[in-house]
């Protein structure tokens, strides 16, 4: 017994040997010219977003001719894109671009990264400032947040009760987005009043109880804002189920896939969201250009390999506004 | 009723073939990334493992006690969002603060001995209680959001820096680990926990004090937690309520690899080390071979399952039987 | 001594709770919500009553959150492709009670430790999943939901089912044979053995049920909203059990009745909606849960009764 055990599971390793080694080689017999191998890294995986943003790396990546590594965390503790990384550093890749699930945490990784000589820049959620040379912004905290809470304003005419439904209470970038939607509460809606902050752990179907709690705990609300992605179907699913649809408004930050049926039907009113494929091509585009030396500190603009140009200020690439995707315009979003 | 030790031996000892499949794990990742060998990657193997390596540690004679404890990862992050704090909010130094931290891990273990050894409630509901009950306070306590941060380079130093060559928390865990295998072989302790995991009742009835010794375990689980706690914020130089999610399930899985029996009263310190370090460098060494980490999942559930079933082979055949000592009966 | 059954302190806490929702947010027992909100947790009384069988049985199973959104995603899938909901159910079921008894074989067959086995499994299923779907949403066909029934009706008719099927359970693990048989392998297996029961067989039988019936709360819920999220189930083997042993089913097994564990999930399903009605901030939501399962543990024992 003990002898089969080893054989197989040798022969599963071995068996990741063949899939294994094949980019590995390449990058060797590649010698002088060899490929560069660009790391992007996910706050977490198994998380449509970034499956999104990872289409649009992968095909950026072909198209430049570099090897693309994605992984990232498949739970939720905050050590583990640490521990990414610094494996990341010990396989000696070229360039590492990270969103990142908590600022100081992963500043400390990303500073040893940059003292090895590997370039880093970071995509979605920024790190501090020292610890990457470049930051590919898609919207900022400060965006994102007043965004929602103008749109919650506009859709309910800044006035009345409104809920937030988060995916977890510890996690940072939640945490920041919450911090501005209240600053631009208190500085602009005095007539709205933000009653109730429940987590959903990333999940649809707690969106969808903690959604139905609130509509009966709180009978004057007037919106749901969702500031993680699987939360807004959840929570139009029993705004729906509720026949409230008229009543209670829905908004959020997602993907229109997720969200077309409910945005159809007029249950949820808008979500918030940028081009996500364009997000991760642009990170891998920034990120190759970092490590040839075309993108340099203090530039203005920025020019793709295919074409496209962004803006750059300071030693923030800017991706554009983020849309608004409502009954009107859902349709011509197909991510 | 057959015990444990009056079963068949294997032929080889569990802690022999998992030392086969740390070596060759080691030489496959070896052979499979050019660069999984270097010294730079070992050393980050060891720091990356060092908190799951000392919450494995404390919880190895819980489970030899025939007990679980599932707060552990928790508590985790309870000690850490303490230590900051206590370093931030009240202004102790960072030693100091380490040692209140320390000082509360044990009293919150000791909340979990009070009432596993004082009431005699079982352990596995009080754990799942306080499971619930020690992240719930960590939250509270930030109110979710607060982070510790910015912590002076003189306590990074135990994170993220070496000393006398290697990792500065290596040597913690090193001096863990040697204590708590002293006190598991070599004490009366030892034998205690191992007794009252075979069979409970012929603990009592040989005189052994139970409860006292079994608070004491689940205190030394707490304490060795909060170490945990510590050494975690140093490495990642930040503290936060979430810190050590998950972390009870991945140290239970290293001493059950490691050969404990989850029904107590058979297994090693040693063997928990060797399950800690075979399912380290199969996260680590994944990564050199370029593939992505949920089949770092997938391994280690076929990890699990094969090491068990080569210590159960002899029994293979042989009719299903009850392995569990018999709990506390209604007295 | 008269002993004070677990059901009693769970049922005062439940009581306790209710008590002060009815003064402080008697908004709670609104109708149409508190509907909505028993047709969602309909699907855990399921688990929870596969995992007391499995408790009873001196086992655990970890692995039924795993279980529930593999089965889940199949029938999404399955559903998708344009098969008949008849076809999808029976498929799914086949499925779960297949993932169960792969768990009692290794446990029964091979005699290895269930919380080993089911740890195991529940990671191999869990990331098996996400590799394989990525997290990717299964957008269900139009007409699934509710079964094609009106919405109150469907939620009617899930808790029906839930609660007939427990009410079933109940009395078989009381009085049929089959579950006299938990019982007796759960307190003593070898005793059980001599008394001319099959242990492994027994055990086996509880593994594979909870299969079934986790593959059947995984529909419950697929029925409820028209997408199916791959990360569903996630943490349920923990809400399930700590309902069980709440509940007052005895984790070494042998001791516990289905209508505590009934007790138990509704206790800790009340707690979450409670804490929102009566406006307590989510950050004390996990350290009032933990509080209320120690407290409602402990109270047995304040008069003194022994395990």
């Amino acid at each position: 017994m003990i002898k089969p055990v080893l054989s197989l599971f040798l022969a599963g390793l071995v068996l990741l040997a063949g899939c294994g080694r094949a980019p590995d080689s390449a990058r060797d017999a590649a010698g002088g010219g060899k490929r560069l191998t660009v790391a992007l890294l996910p706050k977490s995986k198994g998380n449509a977003y970034f499956i999104s943003c990872r289409a649009g790396a992968e095909k950026a990546a072909r198209a430049l001719g570099v090897d693309l590594l994605f992984d990232g965390p498949t739970d939720t503790d905050p050590a583990k894109q640490n521990e990414i990384i610094e494996n990341w550093i010990n396989l000696g890749v070229d360039v590492i671009a990270a969103a990142c699930e908590n600022r100081e945490g992963i500043s400390t990784a990303l500073r040893k990264a940059q003292a090895r000589g590997i370039k880093v820049i970071t995509y979605d959620a920024d790190a501090l400032p020292d610890a990457r040379a470049f930051f590919v912004n898609q919207a900022t905290p400060e965006g994102i947040g007043h965004t929602l809470m103008d749109e919650a304003a506009r859709l309910t005419n800044a006035e009345g009760e409104f809920a937030v439904i988060l995916s977890t209470l510890t996690a940072s970038n939640m945490q920041e987005w919450l911090k501005h939607i209240r600053a631009r509460l208190a500085e602009k809606y005095p007539r709205m009043k933000l009653v109730a902050v429940r987590p959903c752990d990333d999940q649809k179907d707690k969106a969808q109880t903690e959604a139905t709690t609130l509509l009966s705990a709180h009978p004057g609300l007037r919106l749901l804002m969702n500031i993680c992605s699987p939360a807004v179907p959840g929570a139009a699913e029993a705004v729906k189920q509720a026949g409230k649809a008229v009543r209670v408004k829905v908004i959020g930050l997602g993907l229109p896939s997720e969200n077309r049926r409910y945005v159809k039907d007029g249950v949820t009113d808008s979500v918030i969201l940028w081009k996500t494929e364009d997000l991760g091509a642009l990170a891998v585009e920034a990120a190759v250009a970092l490590a040839k030396g075309t993108l340099q500190p203090g530039a203005t603009s920025f020019r793709t390999a295919t074409g496209a140009t962004y803006e750059v200020k300071g030693d923030q690439i800017l991706l554009g506004q983020p849309f608004i995707f409502n009954r009107d315009n859902i349709d011509q979003f197909n991510f | 009723m057959l015990t444990p030790s009056a079963m068949p031996r294997p032929a080889l000892r569990h802690e022999t073939v998992l030392l086969a499949v740390v070596l060759l794990e080691w030489l496959c990742f070896h052979a499979l990334g050019p660069r999984f060998g270097t010294l730079e990657n070992s050393f980050d193997l060891l720091r990356h493992s060092a908190e799951i390596g000392l919450l494995a540690l404390a919880m190895t004679p819980v489970i030899l006690t025939g007990g679980i404890d599932l707060s552990v990862g928790s508590l985790l992050g309870l000690c850490a969002v303490l230590y900051g704090k206590l370093w931030r909010d009240a202004g102790l130094d960072p030693g100091a603060a380490a040692g209140c931290t320390l000082a509360l891990g044990a009293l919150a273990g000791g909340l979990n001995a009070a009432l596993i050894a004082g009431l005699r409630l079982p352990p596995l509901i009080v754990t799942l209680g306080t499971y619930s009950l020690f992240r719930g306070l960590a939250e509270a306590i930030t109110r979710g959001a607060d982070t510790f941060t910015n912590f002076p380079a003189s306590f990074l130093f135990l994170g993220q820096e070496r000393w006398l060559g290697l990792p500065s928390q290596a040597w913690l865990f090193a001096a863990v680990a040697a204590a708590v295998w002293l006190l598991v072989h070599r004490t009366t302790f030892g034998r205690a926990c191992r007794a009252h995991g075979f069979a409970p009742e012929g603990a009592r009835h040989a005189g052994l004090p139970a409860g006292r010794q079994l608070a004491a375990v689940y205190m030394l689980s707490g304490l060795i937690a909060a170490l945990a706690a510590v050494i975690y914020t140093a490495r990642l130089g930040q503290a936060r309520a979430d810190a050590g999610t998950g972390y009870e399930l991945l140290a239970i899985t290293a001493v059950v690899l490691g050969g404990t029996s989850i029904f107590g009263g058979r297994g090693t310190v040693h063997g928990t080390l060797l399950g800690v370090a075979a399912l380290a460098i199969l996260n680590n060494g994944l990564v050199h071979a370029r593939q992505p980490r949920e089949v770092a999942g997938l391994l280690t559930g076929a990890l699990l399952l094969l090491a068990l079933a080569a210590g159960t082979a002899p029994r293979l055949g042989t009719a299903w039987r009850a392995r569990r000592a018999p709990h506390p009966s209604p007295s | 001594m008269k002993a004070w059954p677990r059901e009693l302190s769970v049922g005062l806490a439940l009581a306790a709770l209710l008590g002060a929702l009815a003064v402080f947010a008697p908004g709670f027992f609104a109708g149409p919500p508190l509907l909505s909100l028993a047709a969602r947790e309909a699907p855990v009384l399921l688990v929870a009553c596969g995992a007391a069988m499995v408790i009873v049985c001196r086992q655990i199973d970890i692995s039924s959150g795993s279980q529930f959104a593999v089965v889940s995603v199949a029938a999404g899938l399955l559903a998708a492709e344009g098969w008949p909901p008849a076809a999808v159910a029976a498929a799914a079921l086949v499925l779960g009670t297949t993932l169960g008894a792969l768990n009692g074989l290794l446990v029964a067959g091979l005699g290895l430790p269930s919380i080993v086995v089911t740890l195991a499994t529940m990671v191999t299923w869990r990331e098996g999943l996400r590799w394989w779907r990525q997290g990717a949403f299964v957008n269900l066909p139009d007409g699934l939901q509710w079964l094609g029934l009106d919405q109150t009706a469907g939620q009617w008719t899930l808790i029906a089912a839930a609660l007939g099927l427990f009410t079933l359970l109940a009395i078989a693990s009381r009085h049929l044979a089959a579950g006299r048989h938990l019982y007796a392998v759960g307190s003593d297996a070898e005793a059980a053995r001599l008394a001319g029961i099959r242990p492994a067989a027994v055990t086996f039988g509880a593994f594979t049920l909870a299969g079934a019936l986790t593959a059947l709360a995984a529909l419950m819920n697929v029925i409820q909203s028209p997408q199916v999220d791959p990360k569903s189930g996630t943490g349920l083997e923990l809400k399930a059990i700590a309902a069980v042993v709440v509940g007052g089913v005895a984790i070494a097994g042998g001791r516990g009745r289905l209508a505590g564990v009934l007790l138990g999930l509704l206790l800790l399903a009340t707690v979450a909606p409670a804490l929102t009605h009566l406006r307590i901030e989510a950050h004390w939501e996990k350290a009032i849960q933990g509080a209320i399962i120690l407290l409602a543990v402990a109270a047995e024992r304040a008069r003194g009764r022994p395990a």
